[in-house]
């Protein structure tokens, strides 16, 4: 094996070769199969490399370190500077919050729900990606809410009495919260703490009805 | 492509959540990513260290949410934070050691091939037993793909040592995809 060429072929295989140079190994492939049976091996550990699958630590890992996310602690807020006042350098507007944050919650379930509405998908209009913007996100919201507790309320004679007042006095805080919330952000639409309040509030709400049609799904 | 915006929509608010002090909302970015930091962190480090150095990694995001600008997806963010804190903690580790590359060829690292009793390797494996600058070089261009500029500059050398690592380290894990 001649090494001169040997060691280029990583280069070679890479694309970072001169034309020069890469003329000239070319044409000593052409009469050393030793060197392309090295340069398809390369080729082959290159490919190797790109499939290799992520795993997961063998033991969960989130009990240490939330351990460690202080309490009273800010993220963002660096040990030696804490007296600085925490400054959020990410922002989102008012429905970028609120859509992303309902997305999350509709992602993570609904199968339930789908169940227990088998028409639901031939039913909910899917935007397409063009024309997905904020303003879309809120109605979509608004839409899979009305048909999460439309799917409730024809469910809920599948769960005890004592279940569907606990639900429904829980429904009534969160909409109560939602509404404050909003009316509140109607002063103050820019206010972070507000947006963030009533991102999560949704959020809640749809996934306290999720659940629960899951469990009626289960009944 | 919807499910793709769904989901970056989502993260972005984890994001912010998590930016508020929302130790949920970090918890999910945590399981969405930690196969991949852990991954990464497992190859280019000793396995024994992998779980320590990626609760580090994602104690140190936390710390470090307000420097994240959404510039780039938070995934590539997170991976060059996981990335800094494992060439951070390998050089302060060899430091205290005393021993950080006390040899340059990466196939003396693999020399056994030869004796090993089982007939073939799991690639991981070989990539475990490269040296630690081969194996550096290695997981960063060709698993995760960066080029050898940006990683000369993280591991302080010239592209050319990088180069001439990563075609080392080539090398020797292809005798062992060979067996």
């Amino acid at each position: 094996m001649n090494d001169q060429w040997t060691d280029r072929l990583s280069e070679y295989l890479d694309g970072e070769l001169e034309t020069a140079q890469r003329e000239a190994l070319e044409a000593h492939l052409d009469a050393c199969a030793e060197c392309r049976a090295t340069l398809e091996a390369l080729r082959g550990v290159v490919a190797h490399a790109k499939t290799l699958e992520d795993r997961p630590p063998r033991v969960d890992l989130w009990q240490g370190i939330n351990a460690r996310l202080t309490p009273g602690w800010q993220p963002g807020v660096s040990r030696d500077t804490t007296v600085r006042r925490f400054a959020r350098r990410v922002s989102f507007s008012v429905p970028q919050l609120l859509a992303a944050s309902i997305a999350l919650v509709l992602l993570s379930g609904g199968g339930a729900w789908l169940a227990l509405k088998p028409d639901a998908v031939a039913e909910t209009p899917q935007p397409t990606p063009a024309t997905f913007t904020a303003v879309s996100w809120t109605s979509r919201t608004d839409q899979a809410v009305a048909e999460l507790q439309e799917a409730l309320t024809r469910n809920e004679s599948r769960l005890d009495t004592a279940t569907v007042r606990v639900v429904r006095q829980n429904l009534a805080v969160i909409d109560r919260a939602i509404a404050e919330a909003r009316s509140a952000l109607e002063a103050d639409p820019a206010n972070t703490y507000l947006n963030l309040h009533l991102a999560n509030t949704m959020r809640r709400k749809v996934e306290l009805l999720r659940r629960v049609n899951a469990i009626a799904a289960r009944s | 492509m919807l499910e793709e915006t769904l989901t970056a929509d989502a993260e972005a608010a984890d994001v912010a959540l998590a930016g508020s002090g929302d130790a949920t909302a970090f918890e999910r970015l945590y399981r969405t990513h930690v196969a991949r930091v852990h991954s990464l962190v497992r190859r280019m480090l000793d396995a024994d260290e992998a779980d320590d150095v990626t609760q580090d990694v994602f104690i140190r995001a936390w710390q470090k949410l307000s420097t994240f600008r959404g510039e780039s997806a938070f995934g590539t963010w997170l991976h060059r934070l996981a990335v800094n804190v494992v060439l951070g903690r390998r050089k302060s580790v060899g430091v205290e050691r005393g021993r950080f590359v006390t040899h340059e060829d990466p196939l003396d690292g693999v020399s056994g091939r030869g004796e090993t009793p089982e007939l073939s390797m799991d690639f991981e494996e070989a990539l475990a037993r490269l040296p630690e600058k081969a194996r550096q070089v290695f997981v960063l261009h060709d698993v995760e793909g960066y080029r050898h500029e940006e990683i000369a500059r993280m591991l302080g050398v010239v592209p050319g040592t990088s180069k001439s690592q990563l075609h080392h380290a080539r090398m020797a894990l292809r005798r062992h995809l060979d067996r």
